[in-house]
């Protein structure tokens, strides 16, 4: 706790409004963790369908290669068929119409599967193709023709026929099995990618699978160590409100708005421990007040009793020395109860500019009864040119009434106790020791002499609130209370205050001046 | 002519004796006042008073003390106690270690003239009562 910098809020932090925080938080749009986690499912989601369209897409298309080859093979074989039957024809000169039958069929597989060729070979290329085609189909009907006109033909066209029917017929086979291997080797090549790809989603799926776990995790355990952090905060006695730190809201939003709903609670709780730990001094301050009161009331009733009776006998100035001390026993009696009603009185915290000896001199004269009462012997050393501090007067009148107050109990009858004002070793801060000779506290207690409702007193005697409270009034102006003890050898208080730094300026000039390296701890 | 009461008033209020003074003076005691323990102690080691009014809560040594001294040098002295506020154990320890009576403040004088009276009896003179009541002046 000692090195935790939020023990430590400045004097007057600028603590925002709570509902005002709370109206931030809820102003920003709501991105649960759900919709998060459901986010990141759906992104798997999205990713398996698109890779399963993908295959879908891609079988569909090898599918229609693989008839395509089918198509391009039934071709090639009927080109071949067609000139195995012109070969025939030419050397053995059968008919040409087994020739016209599978050129017909050649050409009926190229219109069907054009669509499809386009994919595999250029349209100049199957363009050029058709016209091989079409020019041996012409060749073929004029040997037909002339076949069937004997007489009128010419024997010298033959050779030039053939000649060019082998060229086309060639050509055409060329291109059929130049066109089945492109394909084949296509389908191949798929066929290979295919065997690649689920070894290549299974690596991708991985590397997504680690990205999106790792920001889902880094989306929960952020905030969670903020929230932590903000308990011990909590624990060490700063209140101020977790302000929204990101751009969108979530459960862990609707938790810190909650978190700020309890510190606004235990903050105003706080106040009323104070209020209630005031009350109980005030009990302990009442009974030597009373006691101190009952004097002047005394000087009063015997002056006044010993006017009445002896009012005709006495001469003039005589009876004006009893007037006078009527005056001023009264005027004492309304100076110890004013000391009172001004530290009971339930103000505002205001902070102002204080004379740490005034506050010093009013909580001595505030609990000088009780040091009368105790016949404790006191010792107060203040140097007059102390630092001025800021902070609430009431406030701080109240710590040192109760750090007395307990020195007074710890000493008993014949102690010291001791009030010693300084500079403190600390930078820019001011401590004032309290210090007694009593009975000193055991060290397996010292650390818990800070927790509220501790007490070593008999029960109904002490509430357990005075150190609590007075801890948490002096780090609320942003200064520390250390204790050292041993038990038999008296306890030492030291509060430590940040001084106000130079005349005229103003709050936060002073805290940017203010060393923050230095920042007290606490030992206990 | 009966023999005058010997009083010793002790109150770190200094008006309490200068009031006491002339209110005890009146129904016939000889008063001697003091605002500090210690030269009313060297005075009561001196003297031997009828009666001892002594505060409980002083400075330096306290009426239990004061009380403790003077019986043990006088034993017969009737020693009244002046409490700030009457507390039981305040008035057990002091009736305990022989006290006459203790007076609470703040008190009239007339109350403190009743208890010496009461003393006053007990130690054999008579009349004071009486005395502070039909005495005109």
């Amino acid at each position: 706790m000692a090195d935790n910098p939020a023990a430590f809020p400045d004097a007057a932090p600028e603590v925002p409004d709570a509902s005002s925080v709370e109206r931030a938080f809820l102003r920003r749009p709501s991105i649960g963790i759900r919709a998060r986690l459901a986010l990141g499912f759906l992104s798997f989601i999205v990713f398996a369908v698109a890779v399963t369209v993908g295959a879908w897409i891609m079988l569909s298309r090898l599918e229609r290669r693989l008839r395509f080859l089918e198509v391009a093979d039934r071709y090639t074989m009927e080109i071949q068929q067609a000139r195995r039957f012109e070969k025939n024809y030419f050397l053995y000169g059968g008919n040409l119409q087994d020739v016209q039958e599978h050129i017909a069929n050649a050409r009926r597989l190229l219109v069907a599967v054009a669509p499809d060729a386009a994919e595999v070979v250029a349209s100049a290329e199957l363009g050029k193709m058709r016209d091989h085609l079409g020019r041996y189909e012409t060749l073929i009907a004029r040997l037909v023709a002339r076949d069937g006109a004997h007489a009128s033909a010419d024997r010298a066209e033959r050779p030039a026929i053939e000649a060019e029917l082998r060229d086309h017929g060639s050509q055409m086979v060329a291109f059929a099995l130049e066109l089945a291997e492109k394909e084949r080797a296509s389908v191949n090549a798929t066929l290979a990618l295919f065997k690649r790809l689920p070894v290549a989603f299974l690596a991708f799926l991985l590397m997504f699978s680690v990205v999106v776990a790792n920001f889902l995790a880094r989306q929960i355990v952020g905030p969670l160590s903020r929230l932590m952090a903000t308990t011990q905060r909590i624990a060490g006695g700063d209140f101020t409100p977790l302000m929204p730190l990101r751009w969108y809201r979530d459960e862990f939003s609707t938790f810190s708005v909650a978190l700020n709903t309890m510190m606004r609670e235990l903050a105003r709780r706080q106040e009323v421990l104070v209020q209630s730990h005031k009350l109980s001094a005030i009990g302990t301050l009442t009974s030597g007040v009373a006691h101190e009161l009952n004097n002047p009331i005394n000087n009063i009733t015997l002056t006044a009793e010993m006017l009445k009776e002896d009012y005709g006998s006495l001469a003039d100035e005589e009876r004006l020395d009893m007037v006078n001390d009527l005056v001023v026993q009264g005027a004492r009696a309304q100076k110890i109860v004013r000391n009172l009603l001004d530290f009971a009185r339930e103000g505002e915290i205001t902070t102002e500019r204080l004379d740490l000896v005034e506050v010093l001199r009013q909580a001595a004269s505030l609990a000088a009864n009780q040091i009368k009462l105790s016949g404790a012997k006191i010792a107060i050393d203040v140097p007059s040119n102390l630092p001025a501090i800021h902070g609430d007067r009431q406030s701080l009148s109240q710590v040192f009434v109760n750090l007395l107050l307990n020195a007074l109990d710890a000493v008993g009858k014949g102690g010291h106790v001791s009030i010693a004002a300084g500079t403190s070793r600390e930078p820019g801060y001011v401590q004032v020791v309290v210090s007694d000779d009593g009975r000193g506290i055991p060290a397996h207690v010292l650390p818990k002499v800070f927790d509220p409702f501790f007490t070593t007193k008999s029960r109904g005697k002490g509430t357990g609130l005075g150190l609590s409270v007075s801890l948490g009034i002096v780090r609320q102006h942003g200064g520390d209370i250390r204790v050292e003890s041993a038990p038999g050898r008296g306890s030492t208080f030291t509060v430590l205050l940040p001084a106000a730094m130079v005349p005229g300026l103003t709050e936060n000039d002073a805290q940017a001046t203010r060393p923050s390296a230095s920042k007290p701890s606490r030992p206990v | 002519m009966q023999e005058r009461l010997q009083v010793l008033v002790l109150d770190d209020e200094p008006i309490v004796g200068k009031r006491l003074q002339p209110a005890l003076a009146k129904v016939g005691c000889d008063v001697e006042v003091f605002d500090a323990p210690g030269p009313a102690l060297q005075r009561v080691a001196a003297k031997r008073f009828d009666i001892v009014v002594t505060d409980i809560r002083m400075e330096d040594i306290d009426g239990i003390e004061v009380l403790e001294d003077v019986l043990e040098r006088w034993p017969t002295t009737k020693v009244i106690m002046i409490t700030g506020y009457a507390t039981v154990e305040v008035a057990r320890e002091a009736m305990a270690k022989g006290a006459f009576d203790f007076i609470a403040k703040p008190f009239k004088p007339q109350e403190l003239r009743d208890v010496i009276a009461r003393a006053a009896e007990a130690l054999g003179f008579a009349g004071i009562e009486r005395a502070a009541a039909d005495d005109p002046a």
